[in-house]
């Protein structure tokens, strides 16, 4: 076997993937990823931003079950963020509960939250759909601006610094780092086991075409809702672990449209919308970039990086829309010797 | 009674300010089926288009418009022939991008200004009229006076001039717009320079009212796509009578309910007219699932 056909052997494995199939795959993803924080085990700057890269990963790829495999747009995943960090905020502050117990009502909450929403906007197609999650995250900011005996109004709430392991609290950076990957890993299981399974299919038959799948007997609504409560139970976990890693938030950073719902669209669609690993790579390459440039030009030209990140965008959208992963499994192919 | 009188007051200048930012937004989406993100922005930099015509020529914002109606139409064009143009057919992506458009004009103008907030003055700043005893701004007047004149400016000239039939055309049915000889991009690269052309036009007569900020764009985006919805898709008159409807809720809601809880009212709103009639008030029925679907 010459090496141009173990590589396409590679590029295309034979049949319809399982999950069987994904998770070795997965799991050797997160081994190098879990290399990758060894090596900066001893470098707190890098290791922070590979917990900021890892959360949003998982945040990505959590979106990416709705937004990339059933074609929803949503804009409001900001809110499950943020109901995943109220209730652990809450539970943690008031409750005395240990944050991690806490996860497990955060995720329920969020996907609670997002099926009641959702139920009647999944009538909405396209960007009304779009429209109508960034109009509940408007909705929901001014209410948590108005209810601050739960979410500390304006002030935010603030996790007092009491280290330890059950208040999920740590001294070093490289447990952070460790979390998140754990965050990521839980994501990157969670949709691979989605996509590659009949509920991932019916998924992708809504996105291509949703009344072709009416016709073929798939529930839509259902089937939408599913998607979203699982997405939106990852990302309330997710919301949990940033409220517990950065200790202090306000609505308006929990709630933010730039900074949490749209981000973890735009870092899906860099990195390749609808596959599995590109909201990974998507992530890796947004957050290190981004720090990167407001080290280089935060100081001296106030904003330059969100310019660059921009570009990026509309530079993604025209000239490679199936994001970094497309870009590479292109390149893979190439090499393989098969026509792209 | 003065109260309430007040209050409605309040709310139709308001109004008017929010009809005037929606016209344009609403021509793009309607006859493009574009949800132009970067909409806010362009009011936005008609604002600092106002400022930079009074810091180097001493113009007044309303003299300016002359310059910046123009600049945004030139914008305007040009972004559709260099960045949506291609993305035809995939209105995801071009959400996407007119998002990219919006961060990188919003934090151009950041890095330009240094965050610095600017204000300008006009002849009127100071000036009010009252009318019985009720006093107004004449900025917010001329605002709500200027948004009905422009409304119904355009509806005028979509209903009458030829390129007006040919847009008209071109929302309805494109492919058989183009076989009566409509060249379809032209159409489409002026309407989005007009829309454009109307957002800076927004933001230089609004330019008096507000401090600047590079971010100002977003205050007035989100309430732009509700007053969009609420008027219904690609209707002008239902964008200018959905501004009114949409600032006297806010003003209502704002006195009524609390100051503090006057988006959510507003934006509940918008969610159960999304839900109940998602065509909007002046909107054709279905628009929201054909409209936006790629006409083939």
């Amino acid at each position: 076997m010459s090496k141009a056909d173990r590589l396409r052997a590679w590029a295309k494995p034979r049949g319809v993937p399982t999950f069987a199939f994904e998770l070795p795959i997965n799991l050797a993803v997160l081994a190098t990823l879990a290399a990758l924080v060894w090596a900066f085990r001893a470098d707190g700057f890098s290791l922070n931003i590979l917990a900021g890269a890892f959360l949003f990963a998982g945040l990505a790829t959590s979106w990416n079950i709705v937004g990339g495999f059933c074609g929803q747009f949503s804009l409001g995943h900001s809110v499950f963020f943020a109901t995943g960090a109220y209730t652990t905020a809450n539970l943690y502050l008031k409750f005395h509960v240990s944050p991690w117990l806490a996860l497990v009502p955060s995720a329920f909450l969020s996907a609670g939250i997002a099926v009641a929403v959702s139920w009647p906007v999944f009538r909405l197609r396209g960007p009304f759909f779009a429209f109508a999650t960034m109009a509940f995250t408007e909705v929901l900011l001014s209410l948590a601006m108005y209810f601050d005996s739960v979410t500390g109004g304006s002030r935010g709430v603030s996790v007092p610094f009491r280290a330890g392991f059950a208040n999920m609290i740590f001294r070093d950076r490289l447990s952070y780092a460790v979390l998140m990957l754990g965050f990521l890993a839980v994501s990157l299981i969670v949709l691979s086991a989605i996509a590659r399974s009949r509920l991932g299919y019916r998924l992708q038959a809504i996105r291509d075409n949703e009344d072709a799948a009416r016709a073929a007997g798939i529930d839509v609504l259902r089937e939408k809702l599913v998607a979203m409560a699982l997405s939106a139970a990852l990302t309330g976990i997710g919301g949990a672990l940033f409220l517990m890693y950065v200790r202090v938030a306000d609505p308006p950073t929990l709630f933010s449209l730039f900074d949490v719902g749209v981000k973890m669209a735009l870092i899906t669609l860099i990195g390749g919308i609808g596959t599995i690993y590109g909201p990974l790579l998507g992530a890796l390459f947004v957050v290190v970039l981004e720090n990167f440039l407001r080290a280089e030009l935060g100081g001296s030209i106030p904003g330059g990086n969100l310019i660059v990140l921009g570009f990026i965008l509309i530079g993604t959208a025209l000239f490679l829309r199936r994001g970094i992963y497309g870009a590479l499994t292109g390149l893979v192919a190439r090499f393989a010797g098969k026509p792209t | 009674m003065s109260e309430i009188l007040n209050i409605i007051a309040v709310g139709l200048l308001l109004g008017g300010v929010y009809s005037l930012v929606s016209v344009g937004l609403n021509l793009i989406f309607g006859v493009i089926r574009i949800v132009n993100f970067a909409q806010g922005e362009f009011v936005m930099l008609g604002m600092y288009g106002a400022f930079a015509a009074q810091v180097a020529l001493h113009m007044d914002p309303y003299v300016a418009v002359v310059l910046v109606t123009p600049a945004l139409f030139l914008l305007g064009a040009v972004v559709y022939a260099v960045i949506l143009r291609p993305l035809g057919g995939e209105p995801m992506m071009q959400i996407f991008a007119t998002f990219g458009l919006l961060m990188v004009l919003q934090n151009v103008i950041l890095a330009v200004s240094g965050g610095a907030a600017y204000s300008v003055d006009s002849v009127l700043s100071s000036r009010s009229v009252s009318i019985g005893p009720l006093q107004f701004g004449l900025v917010r007047v001329v605002a709500l006076t200027a948004s009905s004149v422009v409304a119904a400016g355009l509806g005028l000239y979509l209903k009458l001039s030829l390129q007006g039939k040919a847009i008209r055309a071109v929302a309805q049915d494109r492919k058989a717009a183009q076989l009566m000889g409509i060249d379809v991009e032209r159409v489409y690269t002026i309407t989005f320079g007009v829309g454009a052309a109307l957002a800076g036009l927004a933001g230089c007569l609004l330019s008096p009212l507000y401090t600047m900020s590079p971010q100002i764009g977003t205050n007035f985006i989100l309430p732009a796509f509700a007053v969009v919805v609420l008027g219904g898709l690609g209707s002008v008159l239902g964008a200018y009578v959905g501004g009114f409807i949409v600032g006297l809720t806010e003003a209502l809601a704002g006195y009524y309910i609390d100051p503090s809880l006057k988006d959510a009212v507003l934006f509940l709103m918008f969610i159960i007219v999304l839900i109940v009639r998602p065509s909007g008030l002046f909107g054709h029925a279905g628009a929201e699932e054909v409209g936006l679907r790629e006409q083939s």
